[in-house]
């Protein structure tokens, strides 16, 4: 194997003496045979004028080989490597990084891989990478809604197909429609857990966690894209009970929304549903959060 | 292991083969030139220009006199081994996929292309007559109407030639009299690369449907499978242990689309008993078109649509590694 240095120590005194006398000539290149190591030192002047030396070590291997073969060895090049000099051209034939095969021992690193693969192969069939709940890029029991929303989810998807279905749609809305309602009702599967019996458990949790403040139906709804306007959230709520009052934060210079919103319904039941059904739902790309408002600190 | 890499070529690999005594490695190319290679140095000892196109196909006789390539030129070309001088020049209809010698060295056969409106020939010429080299005549032309055949390899004693088909179908053809001795159809899509065991007694195929299939020659009884979750595009049988390698990798059209990572573009070993893969060896940017082990065992190359042979030898860890079944 050709190792190559480049050796640019200074020279001695008596060198450049020499090198004054007569410049630009290089001494003539070495070739020592020491036992089975080969080493050339050739001199090389660059562009730049600057003086190199090459060092590069061979390896001598003798092999035994049979008379053919080594007949062979001793052949003329041809073709296109008529005139390469005798052993390698480094043009054609170069020493590449080290690389080691890999050994699979064991049963169980195959399967590891196997497993590693597969699920990747049937998610991208299957998409089941959305989450149920809130259509986020994780798995359904991994989602942070699990516990307070999903569960109402699927029975007020079907509320909402309904009232988003006899909808009559306000004239002169070209504003983009909550879809997103609608998708839930693709009926995927909910395990029983998380239908009937935790619903109840969500509910009765909730007025809990709100310490019984008050009596208060204000949710506050936030990640809302900057072209939101009121007539949007209007509609998006609208369909879970009647509002009393929409408050979406705006700035005050540009008049775009700041990405988040109150709204106030009559009933606190509607404004239950409406956590419920609308917290999770992608709107104008965004997920949208829906908590209930936390009281002001007066 | 540090393989040794050889550019010999500007286009990928088509296939590549040793001499009888491995000190030799020859490797065609999609670009016109055949290089012969030194194995154990990786020195080109020279070329064989004369094609005009890609040349698909590569042997060499047992004495490493002649060489035969096969190219898409339309074109059958016989060479001197030690010189490079063309010594014989049979012109076809279509393109020659596949060729070699015959165990003796004096019967040739090649297979041409179903294209341009011409059929899949596989033609046989004995050069101990040189008249038939001459007039351009083979003594024996089998035509394959319904599938076109895409690797052949000789079988035992001379006596016929295996070829694999387009839709995955073996057949024997005698040398004689090119009558179909046997026939199985054990792979469901295109036969990518068949090769020999040392003896042949045994052939491996490679096929596109993702698995090598190791076979007994002369019954064509299938004996083992290798699975992979790619098309295989070569596999080849080592002399001295139970192993097989394969090389392949998703298609060249798709290449350019995904990572050298997920491209699965190593070369798998898999013991051929267990059927079961124990070691991987990574290396070509991109598939491997064809792989082929040294007739020592000791090392094997692989030929890629990277365009480069890579000469490795294996590591002592290689021949002391025993699967645990």
């Amino acid at each position: 194997m050709p190792s190559m240095e480049y050796d640019d120590s200074k020279p001695s005194w008596a060198d450049q003496v020499e090198e004054e006398v007569d410049e630009g000539t290089l001494p003539p290149p070495k070739e020592i045979i020491k036992g089975n190591i080969k080493t050339i030192t050739e001199y090389k002047i660059d562009d730049d004028g600057k003086k190199f030396k090459i060092v590069r070590t061979f390896k001598i291997e003798t092999r035994k080989a049979s008379k053919a073969v080594a007949r062979r060895k001793n052949w003329k090049k041809f073709g296109n490597s008529e005139f390469d000099a005798k052993g390698p051209n480094v043009a054609t034939t170069t020493v590449s990084d080290d690389v080691f095969m890999v050994f699979i021992s064991s049963k169980e690193d195959l399967n590891a891989q196997d497993q590693e693969e597969d699920p990747m192969n049937k998610l991208k069939g299957q998409k089941i990478v959305s989450c149920r709940i809130c259509k986020g890029d994780h798995w359904t029991t991994r989602c942070p809604y699990k516990d307070t929303l999903g569960p109402m989810q699927k029975e007020l998807a079907e509320q909402l197909g309904l009232s988003t279905a006899d909808k009559d749609k306000p004239a002169g809305s070209g504003e983009p429609e909550p879809a997103q309602p609608a998708q839930s009702k693709t009926g995927k599967y909910v395990p029983p857990s998380l239908r009937d019996g935790s619903t109840r458990r969500g509910e009765s949790m909730q007025p809990n966690r709100r310490g019984g403040s008050d009596d208060n139906a204000t949710i506050r709804v936030t990640n809302l894209s900057e072209d939101t306007r009121e007539t949007d959230l209007q509609e998006l709520f609208r369909p879970f009970g009647s509002i009393s009052r929409i408050y979406l934060a705006k700035d005050k210079n540009t008049g775009q929304s700041k990405g988040f919103a109150f709204i106030s319904f009559h009933r606190r039941e509607d404004a239950a549903r409406a956590i419920a059904g609308v917290s999770g739902f992608g709107y104008d790309h965004l997920i949208l959060n829906v908590e209930w408002a936390k009281p002001s600190n007066n | 292991m540090r393989p040794i890499l050889l550019q010999g070529h500007e286009r990928s690999i088509t296939q590549i083969k040793y001499n009888r005594e491995g000190d030799l490695l020859f490797s065609v190319a999609k670009d016109t030139v055949t290089n012969v290679w030194y194995s154990v140095n990786g020195e080109r000892l020279g070329t064989y220009n004369g094609h005009t196109g890609a040349v698909w196909c590569v042997d060499c006789d047992w004495d490493t006199k002649n060489v035969l390539t096969g190219s898409a030129d339309n074109s059958c070309r016989l060479w001197d081994c030690q010189t490079g001088k063309q010594l014989a020049l049979l012109e076809t209809n279509s393109a020659v996929r596949t060729c070699g010698f015959d165990y003796s060295g004096n019967i040739i056969m090649f297979s041409t292309d179903k294209q341009m409106g011409y059929q899949c020939f596989l033609n046989f010429f004995d050069l101990r007559d040189p008249q038939q080299i001459e007039d351009n005549q083979p003594y024996q032309s089998i035509p394959c109407n319904d599938h076109k055949i895409t690797s052949a390899a000789w079988g035992p004693l001379g006596e016929f030639v295996i070829a694999g088909h387009e839709n995955g179908e073996f057949n024997q053809f005698s040398a004689k009299d090119g009558e179909i001795l046997k026939k199985v159809k054990e792979h469901t899509k295109q036969i990518n690369d068949l090769q020999t065991s040392l003896d042949l007694t045994m052939f491996i195929s490679a096929s596109k449907d993702n698995t090598a299939k190791l076979f007994d020659s002369a019954t064509m009884d299938h004996i083992k499978t290798f699975r992979t979750e790619r098309p295989v595009n070569s596999a080849a049988i080592s002399p001295i242990m139970d192993h097989v390698v394969m090389g392949g990798g998703q298609e060249a059209m798709e290449v350019t689309t995904t990572s050298t990572r997920i491209g699965k573009f190593e070369a798998r070993f898999f013991h051929a008993c267990y059927e079961e893969e124990f070691g991987r060896v990574k290396g070509h940017f991109g598939p491997i078109n064809c792989v082929a082990f040294h007739p020592d065992g000791k090392s094997y190359a692989s030929g890629g649509e990277d365009g480069y042979t890579r000469i490795h030898c294996f590591d002592p860890q290689y021949f002391d590694f025993e699967l645990e079944a």
